[in-house]
């Protein structure tokens, strides 16, 4: 073997690293750090997962005996559409334990009925503040903002520990050179950080029967972000300055880039994009509905017949009370809702798309969304999710309406054939 | 004191002279002004648009015409809880709850419309006040002023010299001690500058002193651990490796993780859960729109016999609001038993968390801050309560002239029949019965005393990390 060949050198460096390595206690209390807090983050993400799977479970089956005991009472199809409620949710998906993201603050189950739908899907069954403030354990939170303080404490002073120690000249006279040395050193110590990182999230992916696509591409996001912070640790090591200022930038830059650019784009972009909000909604449909109390019956019929115009030759209204009228009053009070509704799903939309490039330039935050998005756990989800109980909604109505409007004479077996909520309908 | 003010003195001097410490000062500082002043006037403006809601509710509920009380009822009324003045310094639960409720009768909707659920996603920490600078930024400035106090000295052999000319090790590590209390002191000028700004809105400046204490004890805590770290370790990069370790696992991981135990430790049920059971229990009630529901013939046979009359046409109350107003009352006995359940189901978890402020200084500082500005749980549950009081109140006040002002035969007739109908409509100078809502903290002694764990936490700390440094300050080595 020729002295000085690039791979033998290579291979001789690796050989030597690998064994300084494995001598240096300090190295693999971290990795052992690492893991535990994966496996411990990875565990609470399973265990929420499997509440939320369970508490579904039960409502799932409470929500069916309830209405099918309250449709028994049922004397015709106005009372039947009143008094009988349908469970919508949003069921966790096999990734959603690695990144339980939105579900901790908005809602993800709602009970509706045939009633103005304004009033219904606003509602939050969401958890408790204080812990949704603070944020869950989950594994998304991990990767994100514990990993790379991780490796900054393990990475910030290969050099400046090595030179404090009067070892750094000889290092690098043996190693031949110095820079893949350096770039060997901080590599090695990073893979045991992303090997420790990654294995629990992988054991839990096997438990949950997360497709493998999905694995896979999560470790392509963590490995990235993983690199980024090796790189920028070596990039700052390699500064001629004592560890602690190494350190101080590199918290610094963890700082900026995980809080203080996220925080700042939050309030740029809630500013930059305004939403109507949410009481004005409530407002408008709530006065439409009730003003329909005391106008003619016909103010309603009207704007009624412009969106349903099948329904033309059956608007008269004649008693005081009838059905047909009272649901088409609820539908009005939607429709007139429908613009400030529509502008504020449309905001919420842009500012979550602003929201995705911004976090372009702070990985920390690429790195939660990815995996959320990944978990089908962002903001995207939750907005699907509300098409999903609107279409729901919509297709209640349907069914509803050419019994009411044509006078059917009332059939619960015809009640069988109601629209039932589908989970995840539009999913790939 | 001399010798302390002598050593302190030095300190100071010495970080005049570190880049490091002036950058991170600077750093430090801007980040608090930033989000002291962004805060506040994030705030304001909250507090400025929810009370233009709160008159423009109240506003179109008085201008409503003449017309049945019960449509009133089902036209409901809004509430908006403002936030109290403490909270431009800690908006604590603000942006997750929900901030407007919608009363109605029959129902208690929840509260909506939390920012949380709006605003652009930007990750777990991306909510940025002012209080959590102090929380999580803070301790860092002082462990990199603080870090290199004794182990500096021992570094460069100084320490031997110090203590061979008979300073002693514990006036040494006091001297220290004054030099990193100078900068908690300096740390908490832009705080004080917010808590003015909440005196001035109408906060007690009692509230405001408990909140500097509290902070000005968390800072303690840290550059306590700082000077300790330093006075025990050899070496100043093994020192700052502790304590950014420390920092990690106190502020970083142990909220997080107290989080998720706090969850599995006290589950809660979700609302939709209990509704279901809820409504079963509310069905068996009888529905007080149907004067004829069965539920009601002990009532009508009551009021028949009080009056000494036999038919409800007779009666001098209108049988239909007196039914309204039992419904009612019946129905709010078991929304409130829900209501509370599920309220004591939040707390419980919310103590589940907080017991971990034992193990992270971190904990108990954000919920005493809390407590005291007036934005945590204990005033979200407050403003829940105090919404559905003022809900039974105008429906039930609605019901009464339901009761006493409309003839019954009227009110039975009404759907056919056009004469009777106007007769039932009431003159809208009824509808002042609806009280103004305003929702304002609790006061300070109120809120101090709720936050006692937290100062013995925090106390216990403190206690702790004295003693020690005494017993350190004694065995002080070079």
């Amino acid at each position: 073997m020729r002295v000085g060949s690039p791979s033998a050198s290579l291979g001789f460096a690796l050989r030597r690293e690998a064994g300084l390595l494995a001598r240096d206690r300090s190295v693999w209390a971290w990795w052992l750090v690492v893991l535990c807090l994966s496996v411990l983050s990875v565990s609470a993400g399973l265990f929420e997962v499997h509440h939320q799977k369970a508490k579904l479970a039960r409502l799932v089956e409470a929500d069916r005996a309830d209405r099918v005991a309250v449709l028994k009472a049922q004397k015709d199809w106005g009372g039947a559409a009143y008094y009988s409620f349908h469970l919508t949710y949003d069921a966790p998906s096999d990734f959603a334990f690695a990144a339980l993201g939105r579900r901790d603050d908005t809602a993800w189950m709602h009970r509706v009925r045939m009633l103005a739908l304004e009033g219904q899907i606003h509602e939050r069954d969401a958890g408790n503040p204080v812990l949704a403030l603070i944020g869950r354990f989950d594994f998304a939170f991990f990767a994100a903002f514990i990993v790379p303080l991780v490796l900054i404490v393990l990475l910030h002073d290969l050099r400046a520990a090595e030179r404090l120690a009067g070892r750094h000249d000889l290092l690098v006279a043996t190693a031949g050179q110095a820079a893949p040395l350096w770039r060997l050193r901080a590599g090695l110590r990073a893979s045991g950080v992303f090997i420790a990182a990654a294995l629990p999230m992988l054991v839990a992916a096997g438990l949950s029967g997360t497709p493998l696509r999905t694995v896979v591409v999560a470790c392509g996001w963590l490995l990235s972000y993983v690199l980024f912070w090796t790189a920028a640790c070596a990039a700052l090591a390699a500064w001629q300055q004592a560890g602690e200022v190494i350190l101080a930038t590199l918290l610094g830059l963890w700082i900026l880039l995980g809080i203080v650019v996220p925080a700042a784009g939050r309030m740029a972009i809630d500013r930059v994009v305004p939403i109507p909000s949410g009481a004005d909604i409530l407002l408008t449909q709530r006065e439409a509905v009730n003003d329909a109390w005391d106008l003619p019956k016909a103010a309603t019929m009207q704007p009624f017949i412009e969106r349903h115009p099948q329904w033309a030759a059956h608007a008269t209204v004649e008693r005081p009370f009838e059905w047909k009228w009272y649901y088409a009053f609820q539908q009005v009070g939607d429709q007139k809702a429908q613009a400030l509704s529509e502008a504020y799903t449309a905001g919420r939309k842009q500012r979550d798309r602003l929201a995705a490039w911004l976090a372009f330039i702070a990985p920390p935050v690429l790195l939660e969304r990815s995996l959320q998005a990944l978990a089908r756990t962002d903001v995207q989800a939750s907005l699907a999710y509300e098409a999903r109980v609107r279409a729901f909604h919509a297709g209640l109505r349907e069914f509803y309406y050419p019994k009411l409007f044509r006078d059917e004479p009332f059939a619960p077996a015809a009640l069988e054939a109601m629209p039932r909520f589908k989970a995840g309908a539009d999913r790939d | 004191m001399k010798p302390l003010l002598f050593i302190a003195g030095a300190e100071w001097r010495y970080w005049q002279r570190s880049r490091l410490a002036l950058g991170a000062a600077v750093l430090l500082a801007v980040l608090l002004v930033a989000t002291t002043v962004l805060t506040a006037l994030r705030m304001q403006g909250e507090a400025a648009d929810r009370a233009h809601h709160q008159a423009e509710a109240e506003a179109a509920f008085l201008s409503q015409p003449a017309r049945h009380p019960h449509r009133m009822v089902h036209y409901g009324h809004y509430v908006f809880r403002t936030p109290a003045p403490l909270a431009r310094f800690d908006p604590g639960l603000d942006p997750a709850t929900g901030q407007s409720i919608f009363l109605e009768g029959h129902r208690q909707n929840t509260a909506m419309f939390a920012a949380s659920g709006d605003s652009a996603d930007l990750g777990a920490l991306s909510w940025l006040s002012p209080a959590m600078v102090y929380q999580l930024f803070a301790p860092l400035l002082l462990i990199l002023l603080g870090h290199g106090l004794i182990v500096r000295e021992r570094e460069a052999a100084t320490l031997a010299t110090l203590l061979a000319q008979g300073a002693a090790g514990r006036t040494l590590l006091a001297g220290k001690a004054l030099a990193l209390l100078s900068v908690v002191g300096l740390l908490l000028v832009p705080m004080t500058a917010s808590a003015a700004l909440g005196v001035l809105a109408g906060d007690s400046s009692l509230a405001a002193v408990a909140l500097l204490l509290a902070y000005g004890l968390y800072l303690s805590i840290w550059g306590a651990l700082a000077l300790l770290v330093s006075a025990m370790l050899r070496r100043r990069s093994a020192v700052l490796a502790a304590l950014v370790t420390l920092w990690i696992a106190l502020t970083v991981v142990l909220p997080s993780v107290a989080t998720s135990l706090a969850a599995i430790a006290a589950p809660m049920p979700g609302k939709l859960e209990t509704d279901l059971s809820m409504l079963a229990d509310l069905r068996k009630l009888g529905d007080g729109h149907n004067a004829n529901d069965p539920a009601f013939a002990q009532l009508r046979a009551d009021l028949l016999a009080r009056h000494g009359v036999q038919r409800v046409e007779d009666l001098p109350v209108n049988l239909r609001g007196v039914v309204a107003q039992f419904g009612e009352r019946k129905l709010t006995e078991t929304l409130n038993r829900y209501a509370s359940a599920q309220m004591a189901a939040e707390a419980r978890q919310a103590a589940a968390l907080a017991v971990h402020g034992w193990l992270t200084p971190l904990l108990a500082v954000a919920e005493a801050s809390r407590a005291v500005a007036g934005t945590d749980l204990a005033h979200h549950h407050r403003f829940l309560r105090e919404a559905e009081a003022l809900r039974y109140a105008f429906v039930q006040g609605l019901n009464k002239v339901h009761a006493e002002k409309l003839a019954y035969s009227d009110d039975v007739r009404r759907s056919g029949d056009a004469a009777a109908e106007e007769r039932t409509r009431v003159d809208a100078s009824n509808w002042q019965l609806l009280e103004r809502f305003a929702f304002a903290p609790d006061p300070a002694g109120q809120r101090i005393a709720r936050a006692l764990p937290q100062w013995l936490m925090l106390g216990a700390w403190c206690f702790l990390l004295v003693g020690a440094g005494l017993w350190v300050g004694n065995r002080l080595k070079p």
